[in-house]
């Protein structure tokens, strides 16, 4: 085969490939710039700091993007956080295991993806609405379990396990790493990842052709639910209390990194590698913010112009093709 | 530039004959494709202009550059005599020029009233008129002798009822030049004669039509003049009664197709389906037998009940009554999913709503149905994806770069080849189509006809439903004739007239629309 036909056969491969890069090229050209204009962006510390950061919502992207690729939406994400971190800091100060703690824990996040599930494809009820409602009553649901106050967790070796490192690397991101992999695989490698893709470019089409639509859109939700899940987990172990009001936002910053990341909010396009860096991207953002002293308030600013700036260029390429 | 103002109001009738848009030379490249070759050609007023070509000759980038959709490359278009930039829709608009597109491209969400007056609103002190606008837009509709109410919403009438309201719209705006693209391909027949008497009526007020079709015997029907294209090339332009249906056949495709509806007769073998008084939503007391081999043609109107009972058999719909058995043991098809268990497969008649994931890969949409058979512990073979989506693409001579092309930049016939060529990876027993051909070109047609030919041997049998009666009159062993949701008579291959089986299939209404063949 000559090279021109090997050139000509996987265009839109080598596309997607070339736009991870750039993202990653964005990327490492913010911490180029970073490391030059401060003293202290490129110190172990800060490092470690910003890895933490961007962890919880990288785990939390990949998540949405699963459910985003179906055509659907999770706008509970954040509140999920909020509301495992209350769930498992209860349990433990209940004298529970760890383990059987956090793994409770796990389930109560599949339990709330298996509603949403069911409000979808049992109620009809559109993703945005069952999502937006349980957005609302979790963080409800949290205060009135906790009478509003912030539950502190007794347990040492819980605190311990987001401070350590291993080989240098926070195991926070450790876990990022632990689930990214099997998301890849199961995004790409299997059927059940053509599936999420196929209902979100034609429902009608996918059912036809014999894939369990409803079974489909239940699995998005769930792990989404379950990473939100992990994510709760991760976050009361690094704060170190329980509390229900945690984790606001989250859900806009998991979504915004995820189409930074070059997932379709019109389903049927997205990757694993593109909402990781999208979060890394959201999180260096702040972190330099607040590294070069810009107020906190023109943070949000920027991040808006640049989340506008990211995804119109994205476009433009996509369209460019 | 821009148009004179007199434009805006409705068209003088021009003495026939007189040429009333000119192209000179006009040309049409996009990166990579030379889409249209310079193109002269004058259309004259008050003529039916038809122009045909397989898909991708370059039909549809004459009518983009016609409405001002597309910049065109170089050439001149000449508009009652002067040169036009005609480089937006407004402005091909302004001049009297409108189109009618192959798909309804109307707001399904507003009324029919709503959307013959959208852009055009009727209203007083800011405020629209909706009471005036429904009874203006009821009086147009009668009018034109359609029977359909302006005040519901458009979503809520038949496709191909919408396409009769595209139609209605297009004729109220002053113009003079109306373009109808594929007009019928999801009209019934009556649809369709409504529409053909609202064209010749147009004309007959000095309105220029061009009039784009698969079907020869439309072409024939209604037009003066017809033009080929073929690889963008405008390659002959001939009047009506001076050619014939080979000629253009022969000057479509540079090749001469003895049969379009290449039949090959196989010997029935085992009864594959048998649905025993089958009754449910839209239809009842239906019993069909299918077997091995063989081609069971559905005929009727599109509401006669013959998608509903498909889709019922196919486990959409439940059925209220009646058997269904599966090579001779009674089965409960509860779900497409039990229906594919089985071996059954379904083209669906909207290839976009149904059959495709357009901005999905060609190789993801062929293996859809097989993902499961191609994993092995929940890991996809890579290698067997490949293969067996370029087995298809070879197999079908599915026209895409690789792939890894998304399904949406394939032509129609195409994407119609990737519908089949799912199941056919899946090893269906039966296979359903519905209106396989709507919108497919003679080319194209022929190829899905001979793909036919190739199930049959390989032991398959075939339900085929059509509204196009030429196509299950020549390709179908056994037509059943659906009316009114209920099975009303039943024939072999070719031993009933076009006439009688149209008869049976309008019945009561008597409508004597047969002779056209």
């Amino acid at each position: 085969m000559s090279t021109e036909a090997i050139a000509a056969e996987k265009p839109k491969r080598n596309f997607n490939a070339l736009f991870g890069l750039t993202l990653l090229g964005l990327l490492l050209l913010m911490w180029i710039v970073l490391a030059v204009a401060t003293p202290s962006f490129a110190t172990t510390l800060n490092i470690t700091n910003l890895l933490r950061q961007g962890s919880l919502i990288a785990i939390l992207a990949v998540g949405q993007t699963f459910v985003i690729i179906t055509g659907g939406i999770d706008l509970s994400v954040g509140a999920v956080v909020g509301f495992t971190t209350v769930i498992v800091a209860l349990l433990i100060n209940a004298g529970w295991p760890i383990w059987a703690a956090v793994l409770a824990t796990l389930l109560v996040g599949i339990a709330i993806g298996l509603f949403h599930g069911f409000g979808i494809v049992k109620m009809g009820l559109p993703p945005f609405i069952i999502t937006l409602a349980t957005m609302t009553s979790l963080r409800g649901i949290g205060l009135l379990m906790t009478n509003g106050n912030s539950i502190s967790i007794n347990s040492d070796s819980f605190q311990a396990f987001s401070r350590g490192s291993l080989a240098g690397i926070p195991y926070l991101f450790w876990m990022v790493i632990l689930v990214a992999i099997p998301s890849y695989i199961f995004l790409h490698h299997t059927r059940w990842g053509r599936y999420l893709f196929s209902v979100g470019s034609n429902a009608e089409a996918a059912r036809l052709s014999g894939v369990n639509v409803p079974r489909t859109i239940f699995m998005a939700y769930v792990l989404s639910g379950l990473l939100a899940a992990i994510v709760g987990v991760l976050l009361a172990s690094r704060i170190g209390i329980g509390n229900p009001t945690q984790g606001d936002t989250y859900e806009l910053q998991a979504i915004a990194s995820s189409v930074i990341g070059g997932t379709s909010l019109f389903g049927a396009i997205g990757s694993v590698h593109g909402p990781l860096i999208g979060s890394f991207i959201l999180s260096t953002i702040n972190n330099g913010a607040n590294l070069l002293n810009v107020n906190t308030f023109w943070q949000r600013v920027i991040t808006g112009l640049l989340i506008i700036v990211i995804v119109y260029f994205d476009g433009l390429r996509r369209r460019g093709k | 530039m821009t148009s004179t103002a007199q434009d805006l109001h409705p068209a003088p009738t021009l003495a026939p004959g007189r040429t009333i848009l000119e192209l000179n030379g006009l040309e049409k490249r996009y990166p990579g494709t030379h889409a249209l070759k310079p193109v002269h050609l004058a259309f004259k007023a008050g003529e039916i202009h038809a122009i045909v070509g397989e898909n991708g000759a370059g039909k549809s980038t004459l009518i983009k550059l016609l409405t001002g959709v597309m910049p065109r490359t170089s050439g001149e278009v000449i508009w009652e005599g002067k040169p036009t930039a005609l480089a937006t829709p407004h402005e091909a608009m302004a001049l009297g020029i409108n189109a009618v597109h192959q798909e309804v491209v109307l707001c399904r969400h507003l009324t029919v009233a709503a959307n013959m007056f959208l852009g055009e609103e009727e209203s007083r002190f800011g405020l629209l008129q909706q009471r005036a606008m429904v009874k203006d837009a009821q009086k147009i509709i009668d009018g034109l002798g359609f029977d359909l109410p302006a005040h519901v919403m458009l979503g809520d009438l038949t496709i191909g009822q919408q396409q009769l309201i595209a139609a209605a719209r297009a004729t109220v705006r002053g113009t003079k030049f109306l373009i109808f693209d594929e007009p019928t391909a999801y009209l019934t027949r009556k649809e369709a004669d409504q529409l053909f008497e609202l064209i010749r009526r147009l004309k007959g007020e000095g309105v220029t039509i061009i009039y784009i079709s698969h079907r020869m015997e439309e072409v024939f029907e209604l037009a003066d003049r017809v033009s080929v294209l073929r690889d963008g090339t405008l390659v002959g332009t001939r009047n009506i009664a001076e050619t014939d249906e080979p000629e253009l056949v022969k000057l479509m495709i540079n090749r001469s197709i003895e049969q379009i509806y290449h039949k090959e007769h196989f010997t029935p073998g085992a009864t594959i389906v048998e649905t025993k008084n089958l009754s449910g939503k839209g239809f009842e007391n239906v019993s069909v037998t299918v077997r091995a081999g063989e081609i069971v043609g559905l005929y009727g109107l599109i509401g006669a009940g013959r998608s509903e009972f498909v889709t019922t058999l196919y486990g959409r719909h439940r059925k209220s009554a009646g058997q269904i058995l599966w090579q001779g043991k009674e089965v409960q098809v509860n779900s497409e999913h039990d229906a594919i268990r089985l071996g059954m497969a379904l083209a669906p008649e909207s290839r976009r709503d149904q059959g495709l994931c357009l901005n999905l890969p060609v190789g993801m949409n062929l293996n859809l149905p097989i993902y499961k058979r191609i994993s092995s512990n929940f890991l996809i073979s890579g290698a067997k994806e490949k293969a067996e989506a370029d087995r298809q693409i070879a197999d079908l001579r599915i026209k895409t770069p690789t792939r890894h092309a998304l399904a949406s930049s394939l032509s129609g016939g195409n994407q119609q080849k990737i519908v089949i060529g799912k199941w056919l990876a899946h090893g269906a027993k039966l296979f359903i189509f519905d209106e396989p051909t709507v919108g497919v070109d003679v080319g194209t047609k022929a190829e899905i006809y001979r793909l036919f030919s190739t199930l049959l041997s390989k032991g398959a049998g075939i339900i085929l439903i059509s509204s196009y009666l030429p196509e299950v009159y020549e390709l179908a062993d056994t037509l059943h004739v659906f009316r009114r949701g209920k099975l009303v008579a039943t024939h072999g291959f070719r031993t009933a007239s076009h006439e009688d089986i149209l008869g049976q299939a309008l019945a009561e209404k008597q409508e004597k629309s047969g002779g056209q063949k």
